[in-house]
């Protein structure tokens, strides 16, 4: 019985089928199937479907690990033990023998073991010494533990690195309004270099030439088929749901609103505009998230049946504002960019001078806890350099530049050598690494990052094909993904909309127990937004294009990333982070296969990943599947 | 104390497939990284390191999965598992709790396993099995995520199990259609078959009838030191220390083995002669070093003129029932599926 990524969506509309995007994405799909038959290949079934991948030909030796560390647990007093559970960061526990292999080493000197014999081994040469601890392919970095204020356990360069990094992470620190709040100014900051000792660089926002549609001549886009966007690799086809709301009548609303998509995807209008009334009346009845997410389900469908399409895009000002909310109210940014941060910040490990490439720039809000967690790394902090990207603003407003200075103001107070440029692009396509004045790898290292934009990328074919393509030419150390955790950008329309359904009823449910106010309705209006994109919306307008992990996987490995893991002690803290949200009860932290979910009742919403180039080799945290 | 784990471990290697010996021993040993000796659990590496599955509103070999949030106070969770009808292969998703189609319907409450402290009701090994018992028994299963020891002790898990039961029996769709009536059994293995005898106890006189008990390697004990405990201490991937953790996790503080919780038949358990009990399946394991109170369970039934089935499994350790590569498994749901 296996529950893996070999079924395709069952698909009643056998015409849309051949709905790839364009001649490459049917060679990916082509890579996907043998990449996926391959996964299969050797591995004993029976453990698969219980969550563990273990190859027939290999269990002799996992069996024989087992024992190795059953023994070496014996001898060692409960302190080893105890060590293993706490300091220890774990890797993918999917990966049986790579797990096992890891903490075997931890009991043994490098030298014995050589798991992979492959990349990861003890050249450590390049790397700044004191920030390795233990072997380098074990993967087991020393964790930021806050509970453990017994400093006993002092390995040798291990010592340096926990002793600061207790507060490296100090939840309470992580900034939301408060960077922003008294010290904000519009005009940029004099600097007197003789009297500060870091030295700022804000650099002039550049516009990117933004066309219409199409990007550079490099990558001409491929003729598009018909009405479709790059739906590209099938999806898993795999739903969770899970009911909240029992009451009779939920149930109703959830049938008409189902109805009235069903009525609108065969162009019975007339149907659907009586459906949507009757929506109406009932939701009135109806409490809480329910009411509200059937009220901005109807009104989507209404705006699809009289052809009333949102204005895109949306206002820069008011989108801020609303993603500013969504950000105080529900955990779902925070844990994207803590989680995010926490893998730049160990791929940044030993790094002199460092460059982040961020896609998702808004206000900026994620970069303040690394800058500050950069600061206090023991040796001193690198050169920061950040590259903000972001969409124009209507009243062309340098909004990038504003951000930019005030994040100049807080590294001039951390004592962190900082340098910012913002580019304005309609597409993260429109980018070109000439433009982001690279420098050799050598000298910085580069992390990429992108929270909830790639899935934008999927409304044009071609597109994701060439920021892929770009962001290898950045020879990024990590590249860090954060995605809904949810499939719509189906080809059936019916089946986008129950998706998206059961993801927003889920989403709004976990907002209802956050306080109320001000704050509540914008990020409201903020997930209403994308409700409407994902209904109202086609072709290069619908852009909301969310697409599952196991979707996301494909492209990247196809497009030559291997994975770059979080462990558990990423896991740990963005679990201790949920706890801090008061009606938080129902929020949890999934791992799986090294990306962490974030869900509302056993249901993930959002997946935070990581990947690096496959042909980048340096001792982080790796595999390729 | 090295030299008697080697046999130990060449011992149990012998009477279980390579695999499902690879799968116990790696519970094993993240179980022992889990305990602190001062009676804490790491839980967030043991929600790190638990397998977990989503529910799946598509069919997989004719069952599919939906959670339902039934109590929010104590973020209550059932995850549901339904068998797809050949009429309707592919559930509407709106019809979810769609009532249930035919004459008689069982529907098997189900508590995981984890000797309070572990695994979930996404747990993949749980997931996996509560679907084999759809197919099996023609069932709808319910698979409780009661609160675990020790952050929640005695009695959240009960009371769980309790407000799991209310829910199902007054779920009108899961009503068989003879008599209108929810036909419900209680099942479990280890800690959560622990959980089905204590709540089908709090059932009785409620006016809610369980028609079954099934219990897989229940978990019970004592302050007493069995025969069984001693001999297999350490030999078949248990020991009485971890044992002896589990109970000081889930009991009250201060109480002892024989808490009637941990020792319903002894000198602090209640007695069950002439009342209405469900029957009971009662599954054991051979090679399970508490099986002295497993047996003595079964014999405490018996006494009080309950009506019991033993399944005594010689060759079996604990958890042969999570992969189908074993004779004992068949047997056992076999028989379970005669049960039902």
């Amino acid at each position: 019985m296996k529950r893996d990524n070999n079924h395709l969506q069952p698909n009643p509309d056998p015409s849309s089928s051949s709905s790839l995007g364009g001649g490459s994405s049917a060679g990916k799909a082509k890579l996907w199937v043998e990449e996926a038959t391959q996964q299969d290949c050797g591995m004993d079934e029976l453990l698969a479907v219980l969550g563990y991948k273990v190859k027939t030909s290999d269990m002799a030796e996992v069996a024989q690990k087992l024992e190795q560390l059953e023994e070496v647990m014996c001898n060692v007093q409960d302190d080893g033990i105890s060590h293993l559970a706490s300091e220890t960061v774990h890797f993918n526990p999917s990966d049986l023998s790579t797990w096992l292999q890891s903490m075997l080493s931890e009991f043994n000197p490098p030298s014995s073991f050589d798991p992979f014999g492959a990349d990861g081994t003890a050249t450590a040469t390049a790397l700044d010494d004191s920030f390795l601890c233990g072997p380098a392919e074990s993967s087991t970095l020393s964790t930021l533990d806050f509970e453990n204020n017994n400093r006993q356990h002092q390995k040798s360069g291990q010592q340096i690195f926990e002793e600061a990094s207790c507060s490296d992470y100090d939840l309470k620190a992580i900034p939301g309004k408060a960077i922003y709040s008294q010290n904000t100014q519009t005009q940029p900051p004099t600097h007197d270099s003789s009297s500060s000792s870091t030295h700022n660089i804000v650099k002039p926002e550049k516009r990117l030439k933004s066309s219409s549609g199409s990007h550079s001549d490099i990558f001409p886009p491929p003729p598009p088929p018909a009405g479709a966007a790059s739906y590209g690799i099938p999806s898993d086809s795999i739903r969770p749901v899970v009911l909240v709301d029992s009451q009779e009548n939920g149930i109703r609303l959830v049938h008409a609103l189902m109805a009235c998509a069903e009525a609108v995807q065969q162009n019975n209008l007339n149907l659907a505009e009586a459906l949507v009334k009757q929506i109406g009346f009932l939701a009135i009845s109806q409490a809480g998230a329910m009411r509200k997410v059937a009220t901005y389900f109807a009104e989507a469908l209404a705006r699809r049946i009289y052809r009333l399409y949102p204005q895109n895009p949306l206002d820069h000002s008011l989108s801020d504002v609303l993603h500013m909310h969504f950000y105080e109210t529900c955990p779902y940014l925070k844990f994207a960019h803590f989680t995010a941060n926490q893998a730049i910040l160990e791929a940044f490990e030993g790094k002199k001078r460092v460059h982040v490439i961020d896609f998702s720039m808004n206000q900026g809000m994620q970069w303040p806890a690394l800058m500050q967690a950069l600061a206090l790394r023991p040796g001193g902090p690198p050169a920061f350099r950040l590259t903000g990207i972001g969409p124009p603003s209507h009243d062309n407003s340098d909004h990038l530049q504003e951000v930019g200075w005030k994040l100049a103001q807080l590294a001039e107070t951390i004592h962190v050598e900082f340098e910012y440029r913002g580019f304005v692009a309609n597409s993260l396509a429109d980018l070109d690494a000439s433009m982001l004045d690279l420098r050799p790898t050598e000298v910085e290292a580069v992390a990429v990052n992108s929270v909830f934009e790639l899935h934008k990328l999927l409304a044009r074919p071609g597109a994701i094909d060439k920021v892929f393509s770009v962001v290898e030419q950045m020879r990024p150390e990590i590249v860090t993904i954060v995605e809904q955790e949810a499939n719509h950008n189906g080809p059936v329309f019916l089946d986008r909309f129950t998706e998206a359904l059961h993801y927003y009823s889920t989403l709004f449910d976990s907002l209802e127990g956050s306080a109320s106010g001000q704050d509540k309705v914008m990020s409201e209006v903020y997930l209403g937004k994308q409700i409407c994109n994902v209904v109202a919306c086609e072709g290069v307008d619908r852009v909301e294009r969310h697409e599952s992990l196991t979707q996301w996987r494909n492209r990247f490995t196809s497009a030559g990333f291997s994975p770059v893991l979080l462990g558990s002690n990423a896991f740990k803290q963005a679990s201790m982070l949920l706890a801090l949200f008061a009606g938080g009860d129902g929020y949890g932290v999934e791992e799986n296969n090294g990306c962490l979910m974030l869900g509302w009742h056993n249901r993930p919403l959002i997946t935070t990943s990581a990947w690096k180039p496959a042909n980048n080799t340096s001792p982080t945290s790796t595999i390729t599947y | 104390m090295a030299r008697s784990n080697e046999v130990n471990l060449n011992e149990c290697k012998m009477v279980v497939p390579l695999n499902t010996w690879v799968l116990i021993s790696n519970f094993k040993l993240a179980y022992n990284l889990l305990r602190r000796p001062d009676g804490t659990f790491n839980r967030h590496l043991a929600e790190f390191l638990d397998r977990k599955v989503p529910a799946n509103a598509n069919p997989v070999d004719g069952v599919f999965s939906f959670d339902v949030l039934i109590d929010r106070g104590t973020s209550l969770l059932c995850r549901i598992y339904r068998p797809a009808t050949a009429e309707e292969p592919q559930p509407n998703v709106a019809e979810l709790e769609k009532p249930v189609a035919a004459e008689v319907v069982p529907v098997i409450i189900f508590f995981h396993g984890g000797s309070f402290a572990h695994s979930s009701a996404n747990s993949a090994i749980y997931d996996t099995l509560c679907r084999r018992l759809v197919g099996l028994c023609k069932a709808v299963v319910v698979s409780v995520n009661y609160r675990r020891a020790p952050e929640n002790r005695y009695p959240c898990a009960y009371d769980d199990g309790w407000t799991a039961l209310k829910w199902v029996n007054s779920r009108p769709w899961l009503q068989s259609q003879k008599d209108s009536k929810v036909h419900i059994y209680l099942a479990g293995d280890s800690s959560g078959g622990n959980i089905a005898h204590h709540v089908a106890l709090r059932a009785i006189d409620s006016g809610i009838d369980v028609l079954g008990n099934i219990l897989l390697n229940p978990m019970f004990g004592g302050q007493e030191r069995t025969e069984s405990e001693q001999r297999l201490d350490g030999k078949y991937f248990v020991t009485l220390r971890d044992r002896d953790w589990y109970w000081r996790a889930y009991l009250p503080e201060g109480e002892d083995r024989d808490h009637h919780a941990c020792n319903p038949f002894g000198p602090n358990g209640r007695s069950l002669e002439g009342i209405n009990f469900p029957k009971s399946l009662v599954v054991v394991a051979g090679f399970d070093l508490i099986q002295d109170w497993q047996l003595a369970y079964v014999d405490g039934l018996k006494k009080a003129g309950q009506e019991v089935k033993l399944l005594y499994m010689e060759q079996a350790t604990i958890g042969f029932y999570l992969l189908p590569n074993n004779n004992h498994f068949h047997t056992v749901m076999d028989e379970i599926s005669k049960f039902v």
